[in-house]
């Protein structure tokens, strides 16, 4: 017989179960009225998403559990259950295994070492993982090879969580389609913006002495790389921030070889380089390689003066910086170390992050600066602007979920995909920063841009509104620029973004100048392009940046 | 009882199953793949087959509907080209390879000289009775125990230029190019001069005393005795420290890998790292086989050489 005092410990969860809505589980709610409430944990702050079951799709339903006693495997970088990229999987694990009845193994693994898993994996064929958290720059690798599992059709059957590539601009749906096929589910918007400290370029003291010295008002933010150069000179080494007694920087970058650092290149080049153009021709809208024959563009006249430009933005920030990833560089800017930093959405969320951040309320963001000359292809000289050209990029990762082809179960890990990438589910982890999930979509965008999105809903996050303002407005100008950076998706992407990775590392080091850099560049280039088979790169490059010959 | 000659071959099966497959074979498929290239191509299908009980009777689902599972059919077919020495040649005129073999040999003309010569000198000092000697030997073998990679990170915090415990000196540790080579040589000798020590001493411990009492009495002074005792003793010693830290130095990876990535550029990029780049993370696995072959048998040439001429100077 039950002891009388242990009575109540049956009794309270009973009557618990009694007082409950419709159908609730520890981490989903479904309620009468068709509206679902998914609980988040701690690292969202318990934040509670409202969706509904429409929304969600058809195999989802509080009775239903379609991947009962199904495990699925996700490969991610490595970065841990509070991590970029890694951490929204760790927060959506519990959900999607309570919707799905199903299993979801995390595979983490160091950036170094996940294209090499994933490539292993794909090429013998052996389905250990049902989906990658790819970057971008892998789609040559895998989509022209078989290795992608299209997913059009589950994205159209209403059975699975809904999101549409009609929300993305047209440059972010390009990442994750290969000749218009989709493979990629929607997740993370990369692209990178230029942070300015806001208080400081506002300064009226250091507006009088810019002026003084450079003969110009001091530019409230920089529209050209040239201004931005001269306004990193003028307060590099100065003392302007009072938190230390340190002098502080102009630009901080980061430049660690084998890391990020030629992406720098690649958003401060592009508008040194591109020509613009209704269309992409021979001439017009290209960067990588000329479409007709897969020459090397790398070391052309536009591309040494931007890269000559990057040595001398580099000198107005630490020489250590050479050797810096990411968190380096970020860490530096949110400390109040430099004026500027063009980087990734993650920063402007960071700057938010007042427990790592020293400059909420005074990080503001803007598009991309241009160059006042690019070089024309056709005539072989440069042409001066009279005024600003935006040219828009989506250079990184936009990190996302494609389903492997060898996949026992691509219908259960698409499932989880497009469980994160909702609506609500997507806004929420674009405004919290250290989730590295970037804003791109438009309903991360403000109303006054076409988007449907309000500064509120970035300030319940925690934002500053003008921080929160100025940023989702520089994304939408560098997502829909009239011109583009076009993205490097052909097969070995990865191996010539490494040779030209470790060229710009050895001239910002001060061992090769930007010509001999660009030329052995080019030079490793063709071997690359040789070796994979001309023919075949030509076919793909072509494909990918929307040349018809 | 003896063992017939069957069961003699059972018991040895297992190791030679384990060096077949883990050591012959990966040595032949890579002398293959340095003379082929090899392209891939896959055609997936699926079907979708009901799923099973154990008693072999369909699952059903909620709505009493049979349960199914995807199953993957794939065809891969390989096609080997063969490309004679294709893959050598390239190594003549890539730049990387030559960087890389400038890296590997520099690191180890002077790393190892100056492990060798820091071991000798700390083995003499702790050959003397010097105050907590047995503590002081302790901590200083503790450095051969931990794992390059982790050292590597550590270095990584301790040559940090902004706020690093050596940020005060200046020297730009990881940006410079030279500077960094030394960063990654400071670090390997940091770990390894401990091995080198811990050999010397435990020879010099085993040359007899009354030897030294001779050379005593013979009015020799401290240097005589190193020159002419200590050092003509430990020749044998030092030559198998040598070529054992010299095979380990060559094959150097994990502590750039933590430590610079092989930067900035490539000039602390060494052999190993860019072979495995090129393989493993490019999947030129051909040109990467014939880079382990040469880089092999150079390492060959050279350790031969070497104990050709050791063996004519000192037997």
């Amino acid at each position: 017989m039950m002891h009388p005092l242990k009575w109540p410990l049956f009794a309270l969860p009973a009557l618990a179960l009694l007082t409950l809505p419709a159908s609730a589980g520890q981490n989903v709610e479904w309620k009468d009225d068709g509206t679902v409430l998914i609980k988040l944990g701690e690292a969202y702050n318990n934040a509670v998403i409202q969706t509904t079951r429409e929304e969600l799709g058809t195999e989802f339903g509080p009775d239903k559990q379609p991947f009962k006693d199904v495990t699925i495997s996700v490969t991610v970088n490595g970065a841990g259950p509070k991590g970029g990229i890694s951490g929204p999987l760790y927060q959506f694990r519990p959900i999607w295994e309570e919707l799905s009845g199903g299993k979801l193994n995390i595979v983490e693994l160091p950036f170094a070492e996940h294209y090499t898993k994933m490539m292993l994996d794909l090429r013998n064929g052996t389905g250990q993982y049902d989906a990658f958290m790819v970057g971008a720059f892998w789609y040559g690798d895998i989509a022209p090879a078989g290795y992608a599992f299209p997913i059009d059709e589950l994205n159209k059957s209403g059975k699975y969580p809904k999101w549409t590539y009609d929300d993305m601009p047209d440059s972010l749906r390009a990442l994750h389609q290969w000749k218009g096929v989709g493979y990629g589910v929607l997740n993370d918007g990369d692209g990178q913006v230029l942070y300015y400290r806001s208080d400081v370029l506002a300064d009226k003291t250091h507006q009088e002495a810019f002026k003084k010295e450079y003969g110009y008002d001091l530019p409230n933010p920089p529209q050209t790389w040239q201004q931005l150069l001269d306004v990193s000179k003028y307060f590099n080494g100065k003392n302007w921030d009072a938190t230390d007694a340190d002098p502080d920087s102009g630009t901080v970058l980061h430049l660690k070889v084998g890391e990020q650092g030629h992406y720098h290149f690649q958003t401060l080049s592009s508008s040194f380089v591109l020509n613009p153009g209704d269309k992409v021709t021979r001439t017009k809208n290209v960067y990588w390689f000329d479409p007709e024959d897969m020459k090397p563009l790398i070391n052309s006249p536009g591309h040494v003066k931007a890269l000559e430009f990057l040595q001398e933005l580099h000198k107005t920030g630490p020489q250590a910086q050479v050797g810096w990833s990411l968190g380096e560089a970020w860490d530096y800017f949110l400390r109040g170390k430099a004026v500027f930093a063009f980087s990734w959405g993650d920063l402007g969320a960071l700057c938010q992050d007042e427990s790592r951040s020293k400059v909420k309320g005074k990080c503001s963001a803007t598009a991309i600066p241009s160059s006042n000359e690019y070089y024309d292809f056709e005539k072989k000289e440069f042409v001066k602007l009279d005024k600003p050209r935006l040219v828009g990029n989506t250079v990184g990762g936009s990190w996302h979920g494609v389903i492997s082809n060898f996949s026992a179960n691509p219908e259960a890990a698409y499932s989880l995909l497009s469980l994160m990438a909702i609506k609500p589910a997507s806004k929420l982890m674009a405004t919290v920063g250290w989730d590295g999930v970037d804003p791109g979509f438009k309903y991360q965008f403000l109303k006054e841009d076409g988007g449907t999105a309000d500064v509120e809903d970035y300030v319940k996050a925690g934002w500053d509104a003008n921080d929160a303002k100025s940023y989702v407005h520089a994304y939408y100008q560098v997502f829909t620029a009239p011109v583009m950076m076009p993205y490097l998706r052909i097969p070995g992407s990865f191996e010539y973004w490494d040779i030209l990775d470790k060229n710009l590392s050895a001239t910002m080091s001060g061992s090769k100048t930007a010509q001999q850099a660009l030329d052995e560049t080019a030079q490793s280039w063709e071997a690359v392009t040789d070796r994979i088979g001309r023919d075949k790169q030509k076919a793909d490059y072509q494909a990918a940046i929307g040349y018809t010959p | 009882m003896r063992w017939t000659g069957k069961i003699r071959f059972l018991f040895l099966a297992p190791a030679v199953i384990w060096v077949l497959a883990f050591t012959v074979f990966p040595l032949g498929y890579s002398l293959y793949l340095a003379f082929y290239k090899i392209e891939q191509k896959v055609e997936v299908k699926r079907e979708k087959q009901p799923m099973l009980d154990a008693a072999g009777q369909p699952v059903l689902d909620d709505a009493g509907q049979p349960r199914t599972k995807n199953v993957v059919i794939k065809e891969q077919v390989n096609t080997a080209t063969f490309i004679g020495l294709d893959n050598f040649k390239r190594m003549l005129t890539d730049t990387q390879v030559h960087e890389a073999v400038r890296v590997t040999l520099t690191f180890v003309l002077i790393a190892v000289p100056l492990e060798l010569a820091l071991g000798f000198l700390l083995a003499v000092l702790f050959n003397q009775h010097i105050f907590g000697r047995p503590i002081l030997r302790a901590i200083m073998i503790l450095p051969i125990f931990a794992t390059p990679l982790a050292v590597g990170y550590t270095f990584f915090t301790i040559f940090y230029e902004v706020g690093g415990p050596l940020a005060w000196t200046g020297i730009p540790f990881l940006s410079n190019p030279t500077w960094a080579l030394m960063s990654v040589i400071i670090v390997d000798v940091w770990q390894w001069t401990p091995f080198c020590f811990l050999v010397f001493l435990a020879a010099l411990q085993g040359v007899p005393d009354e030897l030294y009492e001779a050379a005593r009495v013979d009015g020799a002074n401290a240097w005589d005795m190193l020159k002419e005792v200590m050092l003509p003793l430990l020749i044998p010693t030092i030559v198998i420290v040598l070529l054992l830290r010299m095979a380990e130095a060559l094959k150097l990876f994990d502590i750039p890998f933590a430590l610079t990535g092989g930067g900035p550029g490539v000039a602390t990029q060494p052999f190993s790292m860019l072979a495995f780049r090129t393989g493993l993370r490019f999947f030129d696995l051909g040109y990467a086989s014939a880079m382990s072959y040469a880089f092999l048998a150079v390492i060959m040439i050279v350790i031969t050489l070497f104990f050709r001429r050791l063996r004519a100077n000192y037997g």
